[in-house]
C-alpha cells in the first residue's frame, strides 16, 4: 500500500489524466455559461422613470404572459415603469423582504395572505389610495368574489387579477354508455347521487376503474348546501353551521358507499393532475369538480368529450354556489411608489379601459373582476370560442361563491379544517365529532391568540 | 512579525469568524430572547414573559403530538440505521470482486438530495403502481397505503430513512479498517470463530463509531423536516406533523416567531438532554481501545 502515491501503475496515471482533463472541461463550460448563456435580469428599459417593483409567482408560459402585459403598460406609460421579477414561493419572500423594511411595489399573490398580513399593518388598504371616482367604480362592478377575497375588516386590500370558480366536468359519452342523458345534467344534487353510482365502474376484483363523482373539499360543499363557515355581520366564525354539516355528512355518505380505502387506491394510482395529464382527461373519472382552467387543459389535449354544469344543489342548498380563491395584488404598507402600483393593477384589471384588459383576461382563460370585462367584445369572443368557460363567468357573477372566512388565523383554520374532513372521510370520526373537534381547536388558537396580546399589553 | 502573521491569519479566517458570529451567534441569541416574546415578524417583538413555553405545554395538544411524533421516528429509525449501517459495512468490508462498486451503489443514496429522494419515494411508495406494492403483490400480499394511512406514514419515512445509511457505512466501514490485525490474530490464536470474532473484538472495537453515529443521528432524527414536508405535509391526520415542520408551520404560516422560537428552544434542551445522558451511559458500553 505504501508508496501509492509516487509509484503509479500507466493505467492509474491515464485515469488520473482523465479526471483531470475531466474537471478542466468542466471548468470551462462552467466559464463560458458565465459569460455566454447567461442572461442578465432584465435592467430598466426606460431609465427616466420612476421604477415600480412588482413581484409574482407565475413561471413558464405564464411568465411569458405576465411579462406581455408589463411591456404593454410601460407602452401606454410616461411617469413609471414596472420591473417584474419572478419569486417562487413568493408569500414567505415576500413576508420576509416586508420585515426587512424593502417590500416590492406591487405583489401578485395567490396564498390567503390578506386576513394575516393586512391584521397586522402590513399592507396597503387600497381603498384609502385609489382615486375615489375608481374605488366607487370597483364597489359598484366587482363581483361579489372578487370584493370578498380582497376584504378584511371593511377594507380593500387585494385587487383580484382572476378568481377561481369551481364547477362540474362531465362526460358525455360516459353518460351515454350510462344510459344518461347528457344535455339533461342532474338539477339536484339527489339526481346527480343517483348518476353518479351508475358511471362508477369497477374490475372482476371489485377495484374501481372509474370514479362515477367523488366529492371532497368541504368549503366547496358547504357553500352548495347553504352553509357558511364565517357570519360576516357578526364578523365570527361559525363552524358548527348545520349546512357545513350536513354537507359534510353528505360526502362521508360518499366514502361509506364507495369505500375510503377503496377510493384511495385508485386514486393514488392517478398520474399527477398537471396540464394534459388531468385524470380526467385520461377518463379516471365521469364527472368531477375542477376550475375554469381546466378549459384550456382541455383544449391542450384536444379533448372534446366534455362538458360542464354548475354544481346542482341539494334540497335546502343554494344554487350557483362554489367556494373560490384566486389571484390578487397587494401593495405592501413599505412600498415605495404606491401610486405607480396602483395604475398597474387598473391597467391589469381594466378599471380604465375593459376592453383592453379582456384581451389579457383571454390570453390566460381567466375570470375578469367586472361583468364590463366579460362584457367586453374581445371576452365574449373568447367565451364563443369556447363554449363551456360560460359555465363558469356565470356561476362567478353569483351572490352564493364564497370564499375563505377573512380571519387572521385563516391558514390555520384551512389546515385544520382540512384535517376535520379526513378524519370524518376515514370514519376516525363522525362528521359532528370532527367539526366539534375543529371548533374547539379554532377557538382555543383565537383565544390563545388574544391572551398573548393581553399579556403583551400588560 | 507575529502581530502581522496574526492580523493575516485574523483576516483569512474572518469570513467564517463572521459568519458564524452574524448567521449562527445572533440567531441563536435572538430566538431566546425571541421565545419570550409574542412576535409576528412584520411588528417588534412584545415581551410576554414564560406565556410561550406554559401555553406549550399545557394548551397546544399539537405541540404534544409533533413531540410523539418525533420521538417514535427517533426511537425507530436511529437504532434500525444504526443496525443496517453496521451490517452493510461487515458485508462491504469482506474481501469480494467488485467491492467499491457495491460500496457505491449502497453510498449513491446518501448524495441523492433530500428533495428527490422524496419524490422518489412517493412513487416507490404509491399503494396502486408504487414498486413496494407491486413487489409486495408477487408474494400475494396487498400492501398498505404506506404515505396514505395515518398508521404506516412514520413507519413508511423510517423505510426511507433506512435506505440512505450509505453515508454512516462509510464512517463504520473506516472504523472497520482501524481495528488492529492483531487483535484478531490473537483471537484466531485463541480459537474464537466467526461469531466470536464479531461479538468480542469488532463490535466492541467499533463502539466510539457506534456512539458518533447514535449522537449525529438522533440530532438529526429530532429535527427531522425535509421529507415529511415534502411527502405528507404533516398528514394523514398528523401522524408526520414532525417536531420541526409544526415549528416551520408555526413561525412562517402562522407567524407565530415567538412561539416558534420557544418551541425551538424546547427541542434544543431536549437533544442536550438526551446527548448528555447518551454521553453518561458510554463508559457502559463504548470501548476506546484501552
Amino acid at each position: 500500500m505504501e508508496g501509492d502515491e509516487r509509484v503509479r501503475s500507466p493505467g492509474a496515471r491515464r485515469a488520473v489524466a482523465v479526471a483531470r482533463g475531466a474537471v478542466l472541461a468542466a471548468a470551462a463550460l462552467l466559464v463560458a455559461w458565465l459569460f455566454l448563456l447567461y442572461e442578465p435580469p432584465r435592467a430598466k428599459r426606460y431609465p427616466d422613470r420612476e421604477k415600480v417593483v412588482f413581484w409574482h409567482m407565475w413561471t413558464a408560459k405564464w411568465e411569458k404572459v405576465v411579462g406581455e402585459i408589463v411591456d404593454r403598460f410601460n407602452a401606454s406609460q410616461t411617469r413609471w415603469e414596472v420591473v417584474a421579477l419572478v419569486v417562487p414561493g413568493g408569500s414567505l419572500k415576500t413576508l420576509i423582504a416586508t420585515a426587512g423594511g424593502d417590500p416590492p411595489d406591487v405583489m401578485a399573490q395567490w396564498d390567503p395572505v390578506i386576513p394575516a398580513w393586512a391584521e397586522r399593518g402590513a399592507l396597503t388598504p387600497l381603498d384609502e389610495i385609489l382615486d375615489p371616482k375608481d374605488w366607487a367604480y370597483l364597489e359598484k362592478n366587482m363581483y361579489p368574489a372578487v370584493r370578498a377575497i380582497g376584504t378584511y375588516k371593511g377594507h380593500f386590500y387585494g385587487l383580484s387579477t382572476g378568481m377561481n370558480i369551481w364547477a362540474l366536468y362531465y362526460r358525455p359519452s360516459r353518460f351515454r354508455e350510462a344510459g344518461l342523458d347528457p344535455d339533461r345534467f342532474p338539477e339536484t344534487l339527489e339526481e346527480l347521487d343517483a348518476a353518479a353510482a351508475k358511471l362508477f365502474r369497477y374490475d372482476a376484483a371489485g377495484r374501481i376503474t372509474r370514479i362515477g363523482f367523488m366529492p371532497r373539499w368541504l368549503s366547496q360543499w358547504s357553500a352548495v348546501f347553504g352553509g357558511s363557515f364565517y357570519d360576516a355581520t357578526r364578523g365570527e366564525l361559525t363552524l358548527l353551521d348545520p349546512g357545513a354539516l350536513r354537507a359534510l355528512e353528505w360526502m362521508t355518505d360518499y366514502t361509506k358507499r364507495y369505500g375510503f380505502e377503496r377510493v384511495q387506491q385508485f386514486e393514488s394510482g392517478l398520474t399527477t393532475s398537471m396540464g394534459a395529464s388531468w385524470p380526467f382527461i385520461s377518463g379516471a373519472y365521469a364527472i368531477t369538480v375542477d376550475g375554469q382552467w381546466r378549459i384550456q387543459d382541455l383544449a391542450e389535449a384536444k379533448e372534446s368529450d366534455y362538458r360542464t354544469a354548475p354544481i346542482p344543489p341539494p334540497e335546502g342548498g343554494k344554487p350557483l354556489a362554489c367556494w373560490s380563491n384566486g389571484n390578487f395584488m397587494v401593495v405592501p404598507s413599505g412600498a415605495k411608489h404606491k401610486q405607480g402600483a396602483l395604475a398597474f393593477m387598473k391597467f391589469w384589471s381594466g378599471v380604465d379601459d375593459p376592453e383592453r384588459a379582456a384581451e389579457f383576461y383571454t390570453w390566460g382563460g381567466w375570470l375578469p373582476i367586472t361583468p364590463d370585462v366579460a362584457n367586453a367584445r374581445r371576452y365574449q369572443q373568447y367565451i364563443r370560442e369556447n363554449p363551456e368557460f360560460a359555465t363558469f363567468v356565470r356561476v362567478l357573477a353569483s351572490p352564493n361563491v364564497q370564499v375563505s372566512p377573512p380571519v387572521p388565523i385563516q391558514a390555520y383554520l384551512m389546515n385544520r379544517l382540512g384535517s376535520a374532513e379526513d378524519a370524518a372521510l376515514r370514519g376516525t370520526l363522525t362528521p359532528r365529532q370532527a367539526m366539534e373537534r375543529l371548533d374547539e381547536e379554532i377557538r382555543r388558537e383565537q383565544r390563545l391568540q388574544n391572551a398573548a396580546a393581553t399579556q403583551a399589553d400588560r | 512579525m507575529a502581530r502581522r502573521n496574526n492580523a493575516a491569519g485574523w483576516l483569512l479566517v474572518s469570513p467564517v469568524v463572521i459568519g458564524l458570529l452574524v448567521f449562527s451567534l445572533y440567531p441563536f441569541v435572538a430566538s431566546l430572547a425571541l421565545s419570550f416574546c409574542d412576535f409576528d415578524i412584520f411588528n417588534a417583538p412584545r415581551w410576554i414573559g414564560l406565556w410561550n413555553y406554559r401555553t406549550l405545554f399545557t394548551e397546544d395538544p399539537l405541540f404534544w403530538k409533533s413531540l410523539g411524533n418525533v420521538l417514535y421516528y427517533t426511537a425507530l429509525a436511529v437504532p434500525l440505521g444504526i443496525g443496517f449501517g453496521v451490517a452493510l459495512a461487515l458485508l462491504l468490508d469482506a474481501r469480494i470482486r467488485g467491492l467499491s462498486v457495491y460500496r457505491t451503489i449502497f453510498f449513491l443514496p446518501t448524495i441523492v438530495p433530500a428533495v428527490a429522494t422524496s419524490v422518489l419515494w412517493i412513487w416507490l411508495l404509491n399503494p396502486q403502481i408504487g414498486l413496494v406494492n407491486m413487489l409486495l403483490r408477487l408474494f400475494g400480499v396487498e400492501g398498505p397505503m404506506w404515505l396514505g394511512s395515518p398508521e404506516w406514514s412514520k413507519p413508511s419515512l423510517v423505510l426511507m430513512g433506512v435506505w440512505g445509511v450509505g453515508g454512516s457505512m462509510i464512517i463504520y466501514l473506516a472504523g472497520l479498517k482501524d481495528i488492529p490485525v492483531s487483535l484478531y490474530e490473537a483471537a484466531l490464536v485463541d480459537g474464537a470463530n466467526a461469531w466470536q470474532r464479531l461479538r468480542h473484538v469488532t463490535l466492541p472495537m467499533l463502539t466510539p463509531v457506534i456512539f458518533f453515529n447514535l449522537v449525529m443521528g438522533m440530532i438529526g432524527a429530532f429535527q427531522y423536516f425535509t421529507q415529511a414536508f415534502i411527502m405528507t405535509g404533516g398528514g394523514p391526520q398528523d401522524s408526520t406533523l414532525f417536531y420541526a415542520l409544526q415549528l416551520f408551520y408555526q413561525a412562517f404560516q402562522y407567524l407565530k416567531f415567538g412561539y416558534a422560537s420557544a418551541m425551538a428552544w424546547v427541542l434544543f434542551v431536549i437533544v442536550v438532554v438526551v446527548t448528555a445522558l447518551l454521553f453518561r451511559s458510554q463508559k457502559r458500553w463504548v470501548h476506546y481501545g484501552r
